[in-house]
């Protein structure tokens, strides 16, 4: 049994997971505070980390009914992220561990994402490609052992999240964009815009969505303010639709280099209903199994890292008395 | 008796210490590696938080855990507050925070035959300012810590009944202005300068100034937040305008 934190983003989240049997998976967002910025700021979220951290974990042992005694051992994500927010979890995790003189785990918080699918209930067990795409992160992970990945393509510049946040901001949508794009999407014809298709077309598995946000900010300032207010629809089914056809092509090239039975979604953007039914689609031509899990574990989750960490080597007491975060 | 384990990450050192009602049981003080370099907080603060429990008979004999609250750096705080939360909600042991100029004073006032009535502390905020607060010989808070510039300080320090000894790396940075002013700021090499975790120790020990409420003294909004009210400021304006 693990008790698991993290702390590498704006969520602050505890969680104690039994095996891959989740007990408690306890999420603080800030999503409300950062939206008036427009994005994370880092100092504003490790505030919030710090006054959130200590409820938090009391509130997943209480949901779990154990006390920190019962559980084997402590996990913590130690990067990449935020280093002031990664500060936070750390320093707790290796406090709670070290005055119970219990085991603690590193984890990389990737590894976290791809470890989402292991857990219970209808758990997929490797080997399986997996995408995760977030505001932090975007890459394809070949998942062939419960321990480790491989990296076969990550983007270039913006994460995938981040370019539908930035479109976003560009439509004078809110934060995050992604929800925002997709709720204006759906009265839009993704056809009417041209939007550039050249990452999608690149031969490698690397991603990059600097070129569509330059395209939208040109659509964006070609049109009349009036004509602006009408076609918004459009431009955002129309950049939902290049991001999301990026996100699939590069998943169904890589598929098409290996032998894979199942593919796996991760990261808060693997909740978006276009991606979803775009990789559904994929799955079904391709005859995979698709594995998609539910939204509180798609989005940053300690879950996650109680589930990635059970295929890690504990440190026993004092071993991590010195570890710092590797954002 | 009381026996605490107290430690201070909101300047550049990180300082513990045990003691064991006024006897002072274990004292560490780590500085960055590279002088000016990254802190070693969270490489070495629970390394000696350890040595100093044991030194006192280990955790179960550990009746308060003590931590400066700042002001100081903001990620330096948080490493210490967070560690002795971490510590104090697994022990279930109590907590007390400690304010960071209350204890660079306290070390002001264990000089013996100093007549002064004021203890003044101050450190380097960056950005050209300072964190500064003045207190009495009995302890007692005469200023709340505040940040300013040093010449606002100096017109305070200025402006006091008698000239009180000051201490701390802002002390130091800016002594022209302080001692223009009429404070007396010791040589820059005397410890006197620097925070000590046996000083928070001891106001931890002193029922009045253990504060429940452990979180971070920033006296500083994040850049951002300001930024953003000063956009909306400007915002308000052009719409009156309009
Ligand atoms: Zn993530």
């Amino acid at each position: 049994m693990i008790l698991a934190i993290e702390t590498s983003c704006d969520d602050t989240c505890a969680a104690v997971v039994d095996g891959m049997q989740i007990l408690a998976n306890v999420i603080s967002s800030q999503a409300r505070i950062h939206e008036q910025y427009g994005g994370v700021v880092p100092e504003v979220a490790s505030r919030h980390h710090i006054e959130l951290v200590n409820p938090v974990v009391d509130a997943a042992l209480l949901q779990a009914g154990v006390s920190l005694q019962e559980v084997d051992a402590l996990a913590v994500t130690q990067g990449p992220g935020m280093i002031g927010a990664l500060l936070v979890g750390l320093a707790t995790a290796k406090a709670l561990a070290a005055a119970t003189r219990k085991p603690l785990v590193a984890v990389d918080h990737l590894h976290g994402h791809v470890a989402a699918n292991f857990l219970e209930p209808d758990p997929l067990d490797p080997p399986f490609l997996c995408l995760i795409a977030s505001g932090g992160h975007t890459l394809l992970a070949a998942v062939r052992e419960h321990s480790r990945f491989e990296v076969l393509g990550e983007t270039l510049d913006d994460a995938a999240g981040e370019a539908l946040d930035k479109g976003a901001r560009l439509l004078g949508l809110g934060y995050p964009g992604g929800p925002a794009i997709e709720r204006l999407a759906k009265d839009g014809d993704e056809g009417t815009f041209e939007m550039p298709v050249a990452m999608a077309r690149d031969p490698g598995l690397d991603f990059s969505f600097s070129g569509l946000k330059t395209a939208l900010l040109y659509a964006v300032r070609d049109l009349e303010p009036s004509e602006l207010e009408r076609r918004r629809a459009d431009l955002a089914a129309g950049y939902q639709d290049a991001v999301v056809g990026q996100l699939v092509a590069k998943l169904d090239r890589a598929l098409g280099r290996g032998d894979w039975k199942a593919v796996a979604l991760g990261g808060g953007v693997a909740a978006n209903g276009l991606l979803r039914m775009r990789v559904a689609e994929l799955c079904e031509r391709r005859g995979l199994r698709l594995k998609l899990v539910p939204r509180e574990l798609c989005t940053d989750n300690a879950a996650m890292i109680a589930a990635a960490a059970q295929h890690v080597e504990p440190v026993p007491y004092p071993g991590y008395l010195e570890w710092d975060v590797a954002a | 008796m009381t026996a605490i384990v107290g430690f201070d990450t909101s300047t550049a050192d990180t300082v513990v210490a045990a003691t064991r009602d006024c006897d002072v049981a274990f004292e560490s003080r780590r500085e960055p590696i590279v002088a000016g370099g990254r802190p070693v907080h969270v490489n070495a603060l629970l390394t000696d938080i350890e040595a100093a429990a044991d030194s006192l008979g280990g955790w179960r004999c550990v009746d308060r855990i003590a931590v400066g609250l700042g002001p100081g750096s903001f990620t330096g705080l948080r490493v210490g507050i967070a560690t002795a939360r971490g510590l104090a909600q697994a022990l279930r042991c109590d907590l007390a925070g400690v304010g960071t100029l209350a204890a660079l004073a306290a070390g002001v006032q264990a000089r013996s035959g100093d007549p002064a009535k004021l203890r003044l502390a101050v450190l380097d905020a960056r950005r050209g300012e300072v964190f500064a607060g003045l207190y009495a010989t009995n302890g007692r808070e005469l200023w709340p810590p505040f940040v300013s510039s040093p010449e606002e300080l100096g017109g305070r320090v200025a402006a006091l009944p008698e000239p009180p000894p000051a201490a701390g790396d802002g002390s130091i940075r800016f002594r022209d202005i302080l001692e223009a002013a009429g404070a007396l700021v010791p040589p820059d090499s005397d410890p006197v300068h620097r925070v000590c975790a046996s000083r928070i120790c001891a106001l931890a020990a002193d029922e009045g100034h253990g504060e429940t409420l452990v979180a971070p003294v920033y006296l500083r909004r994040p850049d951002a937040e300001l930024w953003r009210e000063q956009q909306a400021r400007q915002q308000k304006v052009a719409d009156e305008q309009a």
